[in-house]
């Protein structure tokens, strides 16, 4: 269809209507549930204020080794308020080449192991089918999984599915991804020294979570504590440790002060 | 014995040159009495399709035939008649030659069928003792020796039995005789064992055309769980295992269970299941030339509210099923249904104060206790732990300074511990105490590290393993 060109009012009436269309088309609009992590720095820097619910969410550790770092988010974003219900939560496939899922670990993180149910598959195929499986069915209150190869198509695919079920599908990724997906938002985890109580022990996990990727919005860099016994997020306080308000982090840790 | 060995005279029981010397060329194998009995195990399978109690015969029936419970089945094809037409004309089909009867009781039926003159009889009822009189005593299924002794006494036919004063017999014969006699009359009971326990809860399918593709078993099925459904809410059950049987035109059968965790009375959950149960079976499941008939049965049964059936009737209606636990057990039995059952699993506590053998995986959820905030525990746990070497530490018995895991060298910045486990010495004395350790690398990285042994009093040289890693 030719263009119509349109008298001066006309247009910006148009401009705006499209302006209304396009998170619609995009499928990110207003009214859309999120998931926000409960800490203002980064749920600010998110276009939605936090994460969307209906959406492939991509997490990634920075090298092989971090990967615990990685699960460690995932767990953390599990046991967040708001997905924190009697309906159960969905593992599928197992962590490869760094253990066992441990129960023991996840109740002291604070995740109920019984609401988890553990899929396992023997292939990414099988992994991608229960993956939608569990979405279409709406049972979970969040699915997560982890998924060695992942392609454009399927991932669109997933994030289709899980925008349908309007729940949050949580994939772990290996290092070494990089390729085009449609997943809403890709992190990049590494591991940071844990804040410490006075008495030396670990009173809060700390990760280096940087956005790599996120529709619609910027990438970005955090020094992210979690307390598991609240079940929440913070920022590494920068009179903490003295040490952390030098270096990279430093300006981020200001403003966030 | 068949036509062609009665044709040359010969007899059960002959000696092998007493038969070769009868008819001429023969050709010689071995009794292969386990292939025969895996055969026989076949065709009983096969001939569930008529009625789901079929039972072999046993040692002392001859092991070479089938007892049909056909009570309340024959209707299905139109009376007893045609019932033995089909059965006759399937079996000359399969090439087998058979001797069939109906009857009463299965003593009655197994005489007639070894010793009336025609291949194929029914018996009215109440005619058993006439039918049996004319016949030899060997029909009553007895033990040699009563038998030499009934014919060295002069009872040749079962006639003079029956209605004979039972005290003599009684005092002269094991009791066998008399049951025998009356199990053939039906004055006593005579249970048969059937193959498969036969369901509570049966619904079968015959087919004009035999099918082959996935849908249409898949419908079928459906239509035979609609058929089943009334049954079970007039009981107020629901089913918790169901068996799908597959009856190919050349006579195997194919079985499918399905398992499901929670009692249901679905149609339509049932069919998915079966749909997923199928796509796996792709390869395995060979249709041949097709399926000719199609049996669901209800294996275990279990109760179900029936307030719970209203609810999920109406919302199936609505697209969209039940209470939560309804829908996760939906979830649960179609993810099973299509990896296997032991793919979808839970984590479960087990009282062990080892951290490889306090927890398993298994089929249901279960309550954990509370977390002791004094004992970390790493997210992951290697199932086995994993060594590391080139440990170096202050005090034999402190944290480490260094270590190295997978080529990697870790230099420790903090370490916090030990916990100290003991190993269960009530399972193996020899099993050394753990000092735990967690422990953080200069990158941040969390390991928990065990030293097995205590220094100086369970080993001289401590080795160093890491068992899980921290977030």
């Amino acid at each position: 269809m030719p263009p119509v060109p349109l008298p001066g009012r006309r247009r910006a009436e148009t401009v705006e209507k499209l302006r209304r269309l396009l998170p619609r088309l995009e499928r990110v609009s207003a009214g859309t549930s999120v998931l926000p992590f409960g800490l203002p720095a980064l749920d600010a820097h998110l276009p939605q204020g936090g994460l969307v619910r209906g959406a492939l969410h991509e997490i990634a550790p920075r090298a092989s080794a971090d990967t615990p770092a990685a699960f460690g988010l995932l767990a953390a974003l599990l046991t967040l308020p708001a997905l924190t219900s009697d309906r159960p939560v969905l593992l599928v496939g197992d962590i490869a080449d760094h253990g066992r899922v441990y129960g023991h670990g996840l109740r002291g993180f604070g995740l109920d192991p019984s609401r988890l149910i553990l899929v396992e598959t023997k292939n990414d195929k099988q992994a991608l089918w229960a993956m939608e499986e569990a979405l279409r069915s709406r049972v979970p209150v969040a699915v997560a999984g982890t998924i060695d190869k992942l392609d454009l198509k399927t991932s669109q695919r997933l994030h289709l599915a899980a925008g349908d079920a309007g729940l949050p599908l949580l994939l772990l990724r290996p290092a070494k991804t990089a390729h085009a997906s449609a997943a809403a938002t890709r992190w990049r985890v590494g591991s940071a020294e844990a804040a410490r109580d006075r008495f030396g022990l670990i009173a809060r996990w700390r990760w280096k979570v940087s956005l790599e990727r996120c529709r619609n919005g910027r990438p970005g860099e955090w020094l992210v504590e979690f307390d598991h016994g609240a079940h929440r997020f913070s920022l590494a306080a920068p009179l903490a440790d003295p040490a952390l308000s030098r270096g990279r982090y430093a300006p981020l840790v200001k403003r966030a002060g | 014995m068949n036509a062609a060995a009665e044709a040359e005279d010969l007899a059960i029981g002959d000696t092998l040159a007493d038969a070769r010397a009868k008819a001429g060329l023969l050709q010689v194998h071995a009794a292969d009495p386990l292939a025969d009995d895996a055969a026989l195990r076949r065709l009983a399978l096969w001939a569930t399709r008529y009625t789901p109690a079929v039972a072999l015969w046993g040692e002392e029936s001859g092991a070479d035939g089938l007892f049909l419970d056909i009570t309340g089945a024959s209707h299905l094809f139109g009376g007893e008649e045609k019932l033995l037409d089909d059965l006759a004309h399937r079996l000359a089909r399969f090439g087998l030659p058979a001797r069939l009867a109906i009857a009463e009781t299965a003593g009655t039926a197994w005489a007639l069928a070894r010793f009336h003159p025609s291949p194929s009889v029914i018996l009215p009822a109440g005619q058993e003792s006439e039918a049996l009189s004319p016949l030899p005593v060997a029909a009553l299924r007895l033990l040699p020796e009563t038998r030499t002794t009934l014919r060295r006494l002069g009872f040749k036919r079962i006639g003079a039995l029956i209605d004979r004063p039972r005290a003599p017999f009684a005092a002269r014969f094991e009791k066998e005789l008399l049951r025998r006699l009356d199990q053939a009359l039906g004055h006593a009971p005579e249970p048969l064992a059937p193959i498969v326990p036969p369901p509570v809860y049966h619904s079968l399918r015959y087919l004009l055309e035999p099918v082959f593709i996935q849908e249409a078993v898949v419908a079928i099925a459906t239509r035979l769980m609609r058929d089943i459904v009334h049954a079970l809410v007039r009981d107020g059950v629901g089913a918790r295992s169901l068996r799908l049987a597959l009856y190919r035109v050349d006579g195997k059968v194919k079985t499918i269970d399905i398992g499901l965790t929670r009692p249901t009375r679905s149609p339509d959950h049932v069919a998915r299941l079966i749909d997923l149960k199928l796509d796996r079976m792709t390869e395995t499941l060979d249709a041949g030339f097709g399926f000719e008939a199609l049996g669901l049965a209800v294996t275990v049964a279990e109760r179900m509210d029936a307030r719970q059936t209203e609810l999920s009737s109406l919302s199936e209606a609505a697209g969209d099923a039940g209470t939560t636990d309804e829908r996760c057990a939906k979830l649960v039995d179609s993810l099973r249904q299509r990896l296997g059952p032991r793919c979808v699993r839970w984590l479960a506590p087990v009282a062990s104060h080892l951290p490889e053998r306090a927890e398993t995986r298994c089929a249901e959820a279960s309550s954990w206790p509370a977390p002791d905030e004094a004992r970390p525990r790493p997210l992951l746990l290697f199932a086995r732990a994993e060594p590391a070497d080139n440990v170096t530490a202050l005090v034999p018995e402190g944290p480490p300074r260094r270590f190295r895991w997978r080529s990697v060298m870790h230099g420790v910045a903090r370490a916090q511990g030990p916990e100290r486990i003991a190993g269960e010495w009530w399972r193996n004395t020899q099993a050394p105490t753990r000092d735990y350790y967690l422990v953080e690398d200069e990158a941040g990285r969390r390991f928990w590290l065990y030293r097995e042994g205590l220094f100086g009093r369970e080993t001289a040289l401590p080795r160093w393993f890491v068992h899980g890693l921290f977030a």
